[in-house]
């Protein structure tokens, strides 16, 4: 396989563009040279004894207009240096989009998702850099160069080839020595600074910490050393461009020298006009200025090829669908990145636990309860729904779907609203969703995250999925949902299996999870990310069907208000209704709930759960959640430990077969009388 | 003009030197003008090369002179800046460390990391730009205006013309770009932001089904935010363009009106030449500060936003008075008991009680999160305190442990009375065990030994043990010296509480608090957790805030806030007889509600 490129079709996709860019630079320079060569030859001619003043008119012209010239030019070379790197920008941004698209479940699975992906968006905008820093001032300095030599060529030959070879010292030798001599000083601060991060993120995130432990000074000891040897590396990287800077000096200084005594020596031997000495000597000074920067250039260079190397990994990671590790090795910058953002450390904490979950599985319990009985819902006429369905899928038409369903969804909807305006339903279709003895085992893992699971919902069932962090709910959750492929066993919706429908599950499977992401776009946008033909009637029915009314009259602008404005407003409970109002204009026949009221207040979990609920009455449910409260309305209740299927039933069977499911019950309702019990009081 | 940075120390010796390098810098630019027009007028008149070393030596001497100069000044600017610099940073630090998160704002762990490090390197950067830029502004054109007027006063006094004109329309043109920019601000903003944004939200977009649609919305916006980048460049660029404009025409007019001097023979070559040369010269300066503009600005904001910091004053309880009950003041502490006795006035013995007299925080012109608590809290206690989200439990314990000032109210503590608990007497007594507690980037045994650091390994362990985390201590290959936390092993939520807990329990401080311990727990990990938590409440004040109401049952009393406020306290029998707002809160189970 050919490394992705990430620079080189740029070159030439926007090869006009950046010619003329080129263009626009290298003449900037050759105006301000120009200018500074009229003039020399301007007075010099002055000088000599001529009739009057028309005699250097040309000059005179040459003078005036090079100086104006060369400003406007300069801005114009700006504007379209800017305006193509820009264009580029562009469309690296949607080639980086079509990558990582759809790749975006894994990515949630393996990696810190959201901070990963800010970090590969600012890359890209590194990337940018480069064409401006590196690629045009390097291209209009080595057009300059061939243009000089080529010049003085005219004049010189000897000349011109002992100044080409004096130049490289100045363009190639130089910028290569100062890259090969920064790198490691670089890498070292790039480390360093890294670790600063680190620990100053750490020492913020427990602040209080500190505070009680009374041993800040401990603290701000051992991280001043730290910054003091990033401050010494530092400065070790000032002193050398000092140096760099001096010693490119030095290399114009004699070249200006050199140029005069060869321009005198020439004018002396009567091959060059005197007039042209002091041209030549001025003319030395803005071109030295457009190549001194090269040096500066290549020093930047390793830190380019960091944010190329990773977008490649990126790619190339994409293509063999399996290695994450190359986005994975990259944490050190993530870290960086991700403190440079909001504070995540909700979601830090929720990796990490997914994290120790992962190597917390194990191949423990053995056996496991066989799935499949089912004790409520619907019960037999579902098989005829769900071929229905898997027929209608492709052509969105459903006629032979179950009329009886149909009417009891059209219910459940008018129960908590008014007729006129009734959500229109795109396709009434009934699914029935089957796990047979799945498992899956993420790669490179000993242990499989899952195994065995059978679960049997005809279209409207509901369960609970219960179980400690690790257990293999959130596995779960991307079997049902097509994400991953069971490696055991098998997962289907309706006829076929899960992983077959591609992107098409989300019209069969809606997702609603702990922390829905909301676009910084209006709330009525956001909602119809569900289902973009939605007409405003229907967005705002959905809003209503959320119960989002008493919030939205409160917004001067209701549903038109911007998310991003009103972010600080919003609550959870707030923000999760948003995300079900969603996903009841997406309309799909199965719900995956990944734990929605986490970190809401009893009342408000309650009140968001009665709403999700009725909202989606008629839809098959599947609702992880991490504790009791409402899961005696689903039809069945499954504990999951260690990816395995270890309690399951109907809320009734569980209390009266399970004692450890009373207990923890008693637990969960705050039932102190019984639960005294339990948990002795010791005084 | 950044008024602060006269006080910064060592400011009035860098500056000196710097100043007196932009002196001999500009003296080696009149120098090496000088040398280089020698040089070439005489080639011009003809003399052979070979006899133009001199004035050739000159030049060369003095060219580098002038970028010795600079270098020098450099090095002197960048010791200077990373000196004040890191100074203001370690002040900023130890502030920050005495603050505690919730006396320094809402700036976000991000947002302060972000100014510790890159404020810091901006405002080392800004330091390092502008003192020789100073110098360079106000030594250079100058002296070299001196120059030019003394050797042509027609050319000197274009110069002099042109610098205010140009400097005008610097100013200018500046505060349009800045108006133009602040006014699409928003949008720009909006814009900017949108690709991070939907990469972000692309596990949503695609269990929506909308990730391939939504590349087109990409492309739009992305070619939107370019429209409207180019439409800001074009003003802002014009600044340079006024700067190079300017500039450059005034080079011009030197060099036409030199020209028209020596066809009239009213001039020398040679001083021709060295006032064509030093033209330019003279306007780098001030193009140099143009061209720094920006990074300057950002630069001295990091500065300011640092010293705002230092300067916020650390919430210190200040004594306010005797308090009534003299009975248990003095020699309570003294005691001793079960905890190590304490001379510290806010020391806290199995006597001890305290005493929150209408106690209320507000920030700003805000709703108050806390108003007028009275709330009496006695050695061994254990209280729970529950609520709504926002009814002000988070604020609660934020004054019951020291971290929080309270705007309004008093501390009863000992027999004085205090303006809040802000000190660190009262705070090395407290243990807190958050609802997520952080762990350091460390070893285990490091985490467990945070209040305690010259704890042994075997009273570690033990501690660890007690905390239920024994099964874990055992499966680590490394025990107690397992590295955990940012870079290490990654522990659950649950053994994430036990570590927690492991500490309050080697600490042995006599106060504890807990903020929603179990809250994002499962049932199950939290059922298991329970038993290992309770002998921590053994003895201590325990103020335990939750939604979880099982905890009552552990508790002595509960007090039930609503809007800041206290509504009900009471022992949970009480409560439940009084069916008010905890009943409503023990018995609604959601069934109701749907």
């Amino acid at each position: 396989m050919s490394r992705p490129r990430w620079i080189t079709p740029y070159l030439s996709l926007y090869r006009w563009r950046m010619l003329l860019s080129l263009l626009l630079g290298t003449l900037t320079v050759f105006a301000a040279a120009a200018l500074m060569f009229t003039s020399g030859f301007l007075i010099s001619k002055s000088s000599t004894p001529i009739e009057n003043i028309l005699m250097v008119y040309v000059p005179i012209v040459g003078v005036r207009a090079f100086g104006t010239s060369r400003a406007v030019l300069s801005y114009v070379e700006k504007l379209c240096s800017h305006d193509t790197v820009l264009r580029i920008l562009s469309s690296m941004r949607v080639r980086l989009y079509r990558i990582l698209a759809p790749q975006a479940m894994e990515l949630a699975a393996r990696c810190r998702t959201g901070d990963l992906l800010g970090l590969l968006a600012e890359d890209i905008e590194q990337l940018q850099q480069v064409f401006l820093r590196v690629v045009f001032p390097a291209a209009a300095a080595l057009a300059l160069y061939a243009a000089v030599v080529a010049g003085l060529g005219r004049f010189d030959a000897g000349f011109a080839l002992l100044a080409g070879l004096y130049l490289l010292l100045l363009i190639a030798v130089l910028p290569l020595v100062s890259l090969l001599r920064t790198r490691r000083a670089q890498r070292q601060v790039k480390e360093r600074r890294a670790r600063l991060y680190r620990s100053l993120t750490d020492a913020v995130l427990g602040l209080d910490d500190w505070m009680l432990s009374g041993q800040q000074a401990r603290f701000l000891g051992g991280y001043e050393d730290d910054e003091r040897f990033v401050a010494a590396a530092d400065g070790e990287l000032r002193q050398w461009a000092r140096r760099r800077q001096l010693l490119g000096q030095a290399l114009v200084g004699f070249a200006v020298v050199a140029v005069v005594a060869w321009a005198g020596g020439e004018a002396g031997a009567g091959r060059l006009e005197p007039t042209l000495i002091a041209a030549f000597a001025l003319a030395a000074f803005p071109l030295a200025d457009a190549w001194l920067p090269l040096s500066e250039a290549a020093e930047r260079i390793p830190a380019y090829r960091r944010s190329l190397e990773r977008l490649r990994g990126l790619q190339q990671a994409g293509m063999n669908g399996e290695d994450y590790s190359v986005i994975q090795n990259v944490t050190e910058e993530m870290r960086e990145f991700e403190i440079k953002k909001e504070n995540r450390e909700g979601d830090a904490v929720k990796h990490a636990r997914e994290l120790a979950a992962a190597g917390a599985v194990r191949n423990g319990l053995t056996g496991g309860v066989s799935g499949g009985a089912f004790g409520l819902a619907g019960g037999g006429g579902w098989s005829g729904t769900a071929a229905a369905a898997e027929r209608g899928l492709g052509s969105e038409s459903f006629q032979k779907a179950d009329a009886s369903e149909r009417r009891r969804r059209d219910r459940s909807f008018r129960g908590t609203a008014d007729e006129g305006s009734a959500l229109h339903l795109r396709r009434p279709s009934a699914v029935t969703v089957e796990l047979r003895d799945a498992g899956y085992r993420y790669g490179g893992e000993a242990a499989c995250a899952l195994k065995h699971v059978d679960l049997c919902l005809p279209q409207g069932a509901k369960i609970a999925v219960l179980g400690p962090s690790g257990a293999g709910k959130s596995t779960l959750l991307k079997l049902l949902f097509g994400a991953l492929r069971p490696t055991a066993g098998s997962a289907r919706i309706g006829s076929r299996a899960a992983a077959d429908y591609g992107e098409r599950i989300s019209e069969l499977v809606a997702v609603l999870n702990q922390d829905p992401h909301l676009f910084d776009d209006t709330i009525a946008a956001n909602i119809r990310l569900g289902r973009p033909e939605a007409t405003d009637a229907e967005v705002a029915r959905a809003a209503s069907l959320a119960r989002l009314d008493a919030v939205m009259e409160s917004l001067p602008l209701g549903l038109a208000t911007r998310v991003e404005e009103a972010g600080k407003r919003f609550s959870g409970g707030e923000r999760q209704r948003i995300a079900l109002a969603r996903i009841l204009l997406q309309d799909a026949p199965v719900v995956l709930l990944d734990e929605p009221a986490a970190g809401l207040d009893p009342r408000t979990e309650r009140e968001l759960l009665a709403t999700i609920f009725a909202a989606l009455e008629g839809r098959t449910i599947v609702w992880v959640t991490h504790h009791l409260a409402g899961v005696e309305r689903m039809d069945e209740i499954v504990f999951l430990d260690r990816g395995e299927i270890t309690m399951r039933g109907t809320h009734a069977e569980l209390l009266a077969r399970e004692e450890r499911y009373r207990r923890l019950r008693e637990l969960d309702r705050g039932d102190f009388r019984r639960e005294a019990a339990i948990f002795k009081r010791r005084d | 003009m950044d008024r602060n940075l006269l006080t910064y120390k060592g400011i009035r010796k860098a500056l000196g030197l710097i100043g007196a390098l932009a002196v001999l810098q500009t003296a080696c630019i009149a120098l090496a003008a000088a040398g280089l027009a020698e040089a070439v007028s005489s080639l011009f008149a003809g003399q052979p090369a070979k006899e133009q070393w001199r004035p050739a030596l000159l030049f060369l001497l003095a060219f580098m002179g002038r970028h010795g100069c600079a270098a020098l000044s450099a090095r002197i600017a960048w010791r200077f800046a990373e000196t004040t610099a890191a100074a203001l940073r370690r002040a900023m630090l130890e502030r920050l460390l005495r603050l505690g998160s919730r006396a320094a704002g809402d700036l976000g762990v991000g947002g302060w990391v972000t100014l510790a490090l890159e404020g810091t390197g901006k405002f080392r950067a800004y330091l390092e730009l502008i003192l020789p830029r100073m110098a360079g502004m106000a030594a250079t054109p100058a002296l070299l205006l001196v120059c030019v007027l003394a050797l042509d006063r027609l050319s000197g006094l274009i110069l002099l013309v042109t610098l205010p004109i140009l400097i005008v329309f610097l100013i200018l043109i500046g505060m349009t770009a800045r108006g133009q920019m602040d006014r699409q601000l928003a949008t720009y903003r909006r814009l900017a932001g949108h690709f991070v944004d939907s990469l972000r939200g692309l596990e949503t977009l695609f269990v929506l089904g909308r990730s391939r649609s939504h590349r087109r919305s990409i492309e739009d916006v992305s070619e939107r935010y370019r429209a409207a980048t180019m439409k800001t460049l074009r003003v802002a660029f014009l600044s340079s363009l006024a700067l190079d404009f300017f500039t450059m025409l005034s080079v011009a007019s030197v060099a036409v009106s030199l020209g028209v001097r020596l066809v009239n023979g009213q001039m020398e070559l040679v001083t021709a030449l060295t006032v064509l040369i030093l033209a330019p010269e003279y306007f780098l300066p001030v193009r140099q500060v143009g061209a720094d503009f920006h990074a300057t600005l950002d630069g001295k904001e990091a500065g300011e936003a640092m010293r705002a910091v230092i300067e916020t004053p650390v919430p210190e309880a200040r004594l306010l008075g005797a308090a009534a009950e003299r009975t248990e003041a003095e020699g309570a502490g003294a005691e001793g008991g079960a905890f190590p006795p304490y001379r510290d006035p806010f020391a806290w013995g199995p006597d001890s009680r305290l005493r929150l007299e209408g106690v209320g925080v507000r920030h700003g012109d805000g709703p108050a999160s806390l108003e007028s608590v009275s709330l009496e809290l006695r050695a061994g206690e254990r209280v729970g305190i529950v609520g709504a989200s926002g009814a002000g439990k988070s604020t609660l314990l934020g004054v019951l442990g020291g971290f929080l000032a309270p705007t309004e109210g008093s501390a009863v503590l000992g027999g004085r009375r205090w303006s809040g608990l802000t000190a660190d007497g009262w705070r090395s007594q407290i243990s807190y065990i958050p609802q997520r507690p952080h762990l350091f980037g460390g070893t285990l045994g490091d985490n467990i030994r945070l209040y305690q650091p010259e704890a042994t390994d075997e009273e570690t362990a033990a501690a660890a043990r007690a905390a239920g985390l024994g099964p874990l201590l055992r499966s680590l290959p490394l025990g107690l010296q397992e590295p955990i936390g940012e870079g290490g092993r990654q522990l659950s939520g649950g053994q994430r509480q036990r570590v927690a807990l492991a500490r309050a329990l080697l600490g042995q401080r006599p106060i504890v608090l807990l903020d929603e311990p179990t809250a994002h727990l499962d049932i199950e990990t939290e059922y298991e957790l329970k038993p290992s938590m309770l002998p921590l409440f053994e003895g201590r004040l325990v103020v335990l805030a939750t939604h979880r109401l099982h905890w009552m049952e552990q508790m002595d009393r509960i007090v039930v806030l609503d809007g800041g406020r206290i509504v009900e306290s009471g022992t949970p029998e009480e409560l439940m007889a009084l069916r008010g707002a905890y009943y409503d809160l023990a018995t609604a189970g959601w069934e109701e509600t749907a």
